[in-house]
């Protein structure tokens, strides 16, 4: 059930989103070390000469094309000029790779939220993604190019817990939709994949972390994040290979493994094991995690209390 | 090769073995004591038809005050006709109040109306049933589609959450949240790009809340159900592409009466994923990760069975879509989708 050959980077157009910081800036860079075409697509025009020039140092041909755009693509007109622009010195072909790492986190708790934050939270996970995944499918199909999309989702699209109610819908939403895309791109010869990192160490996760509840970080506390130069590699890997779902660690294989349903499995031998552990060693941590949650009760009283929150 | 069986099978065998023993005595089957609707204040949103209206109604047999709120005025008073004929006793109130609960002001206005005749006390449980669903091709949708998809299943049910849960907090009312995904906030497949985002998305946010609300002693439920045979369904199959009705053909559906009775039950005793039958069951135990099981052994054998059997049929799925494909070009034609 995997694609019979691998895919080579080789030569192929890449378009990155969030591609000049982070993860995406990482995965713009192995692109180029695999010899691809790379086209980086972010907002903010120093972030993305910066990135560039990264991206340049890891040259291989002198035929490579490198360039960076900036756009902002959580609108379908933003990433379809974003991928016109980003398709012109190849003749007006589209990209034949598309990997949607734009994105950020602020989590917080959710009777603090607004209808505002809320929609920016989905603004910030699922939008910034889906209407690029639009434009560049509409361009796909018109070009009757057989390419990829390569969807950032994350760990909390398997799983949440208490202070994520702005960063884990939108994450599941991208999962829901590389669902259904991964099914009706059959239709197309258009490969889907879905990456589930987990913490990555990154300006992103600094910035995440100013505003997250003292909870979730204490719950937190003994996570081992990984650097983005590590994710970008098993991301591309698991591309190469033609995988589905991509995790990066054991833990995000036993997620993987016990929340695949009829979702194509990689290896179903290993998600037999990995599934197995999970049975076992899941609900050991979620209770544990379920009794800091409770734990904090009072505390959380309290900081209601300052915060003007409580009735009484 | 044999030999390696045995040893798997005996090994998952004495897995299982401790793992129900682990079950029992982490007590992990759900909240220990039966919730009772009687003179409980139930907040309904989408409330005036389809499985909403249905568990409006038996919520109110089964002795609850009952306010359901949704758009259409005429709807709501034909819904409040219905309510007041499954009356058990005279003590119960139902009302029912038009409101537009997909923004939080809206549903701020809608609970705060309907706190008014209990003194402002807001409703101990409240049942996000709004939703709809158009599908379609991706390729044929816009920003804007996509969009209104999110507003018909997220932001459907978000705001009433976030709105009902700052109230409870507030009053220190330690109610229920009871979100209405479905089993394609489990699975996907073509056509659903509208729908089923927002289907895994009010997943999301009810595995976030579910471990939150642990601060508050509010609790959390998230009913999949799947089809529904409700005038919801009629329209959705109005725009349903040919492929997706194809591969749903086989599929039994449920009505919303059925359907209701099985999330009430599933809230009474405590479950926090409410399946409607084996199907979602299958998709439930194959799926729950982290997420708090009802039963460890039960879900060990659906689990099983999921392995097993879901791979077939999604591979049936995949079969029926890569037959479709040149039917699928020529439509592409038609509408000049292909260069």
């Amino acid at each position: 059930m995997l694609f019979s050959k691998k895919w080579d980077p080789k030569g192929k157009h890449c378009l990155v989103t969030g591609g000049s910081s982070g993860a995406g800036r990482a995965l713009a860079v192995e692109l180029a070390k695999a010899g691809a075409h790379v086209s980086i697509v972010a907002r903010n025009p120093e972030r993305l000469q910066k990135a560039l020039e990264e991206v340049e140092k890891a040259r291989k041909t002198p035929e490579q094309v490198f360039r960076c755009y900036s756009f902002a693509v959580n609108t379908e007109s933003g990433s379809v000029a974003a991928i016109e622009a980003a398709s012109e010195p190849f003749g007006g072909r589209c990209p034949d790779a598309f990997f949607l790492c734009a994105g950020a986190s602020r989590p917080g708790f959710f009777i603090e939220q607004s209808e505002a934050s809320l929609k920016q939270g989905m603004e910030q996970t699922y939008y910034a993604q889906a209407f690029t995944a639009l434009a560049a499918t509409k361009a796909m199909v018109k070009q009757g190019i057989k390419g990829k999309v390569v969807f950032c989702s994350s760990i909390l699209g398997y799983f949440s817990m208490v202070g994520y109610s702005t960063y884990s819908p939108g994450k599941f939403a991208l999962r829901g939709l590389a669902e259904t895309l991964q099914s009706e791109f059959m239709l197309y010869g258009i490969e889907v994949h879905l990456a589930m990192p987990g913490t990555m160490y990154t300006k992103g996760y600094e910035e995440e972390n100013v505003g997250k509840p003292k909870i979730t970080l204490k719950l937190e506390e003994t996570d081992e994040g990984a650097t983005p130069e590590h994710v970008a590699g098993v991301i591309l890997k698991g591309v190469r290979n033609g995988k589905f779902h991509i995790t990066v660690d054991f833990i995000g294989n036993v997620f993987r493994a016990s929340s695949a349903g009829a979702s194509e499995r990689n290896s179903y031998a290993l998600d037999w094991i990995h599934g197995l552990i999970g049975y076992i060693a899941l609900p050991i941590w979620r209770k544990s995690v379920d009794t800091a949650v409770v734990g904090h009760r009072a505390e959380h009283q309290e900081y209601l209390r300052e915060r003007g929150f409580l009735s009484v | 090769m044999p030999d390696a069986w045995v040893s798997v099978s005996l090994t998952s065998l004495a897995l299982l073995a401790g793992l129900v023993l682990l079950a029992a005595s982490v007590n992990m089957f759900g909240l220990s004591k039966r919730w009772d609707p009687s003179l409980k204040h139930c907040f309904v949103t989408g409330g005036s038809s389809g499985a909403g209206l249905a568990l409006a109604k038996l919520l109110a047999q089964n002795g609850a005050h009952v306010s359901i709120v949704a758009r259409d005025q005429a709807k709501l008073n034909k819904a409040l006709e219905e309510l007041e004929a499954a009356r058990q006793n005279p003590q119960q109130v139902f009302r029912a109040y038009s409101f537009s609960v997909n923004t939080e002001a809206g549903s701020a206005a809608a609970i705060e109306a309907a706190s008014e005749p209990f003194d402002g006390r807001c409703p101990d449980a409240f049942f996000l049933c709004a939703g709809a669903s158009r599908p379609g091709f991706f390729v044929e949708q816009t920003e804007e589609s996509l969009r209104t998809g999110m507003e018909q299943t997220y932001y459907a049910q978000a705001f009433t959450a976030l709105a009902a849960s700052k109230t409870m907090v507030q009053q220190g009312v330690k109610g229920k949240i009871v979100f209405c995904s479905s089993i394609l906030g489990y699975f996907s497949m073509v056509g659903y790009s509208t729908y089923s985002p927002g289907k895994f998305a009010i997943r999301g946010l009810a595995e976030t809340l579910q471990s939150e609300f642990m601060l508050y002693g509010i609790d959390v439920h998230v009913a999949f159900p799947g089809t529904i045979y409700s005038p919801g369904y009629e329209e959705e199959n109005r725009v349903k592409p040919k492929v997706t009705l194809k591969i749903e053909e086989t599929d039994e559906g449920a009505t919303p009466e059925v359907v209701a009775k099985i999330i009430l039950d599933g809230v009474r005793s405590g479950k926090f994923h409410i399946t409607v039958d084996f199907i979602g069951n299958v998709f439930r135990s194959s799926t729950a990760g982290s997420t708090e099981r009802n039963s460890y052994a039960l879900d060990w054998v659906h689990g099983l069975i999921g392995y097993i059997a879901l791979p077939i049929w999604r591979n049936s799925v995949d079969s029926t879509v890569l037959k479709h494909r040149e039917e699928h070009e020529a439509y592409l034609r038609e509408r000049g989708l292909r260069s």
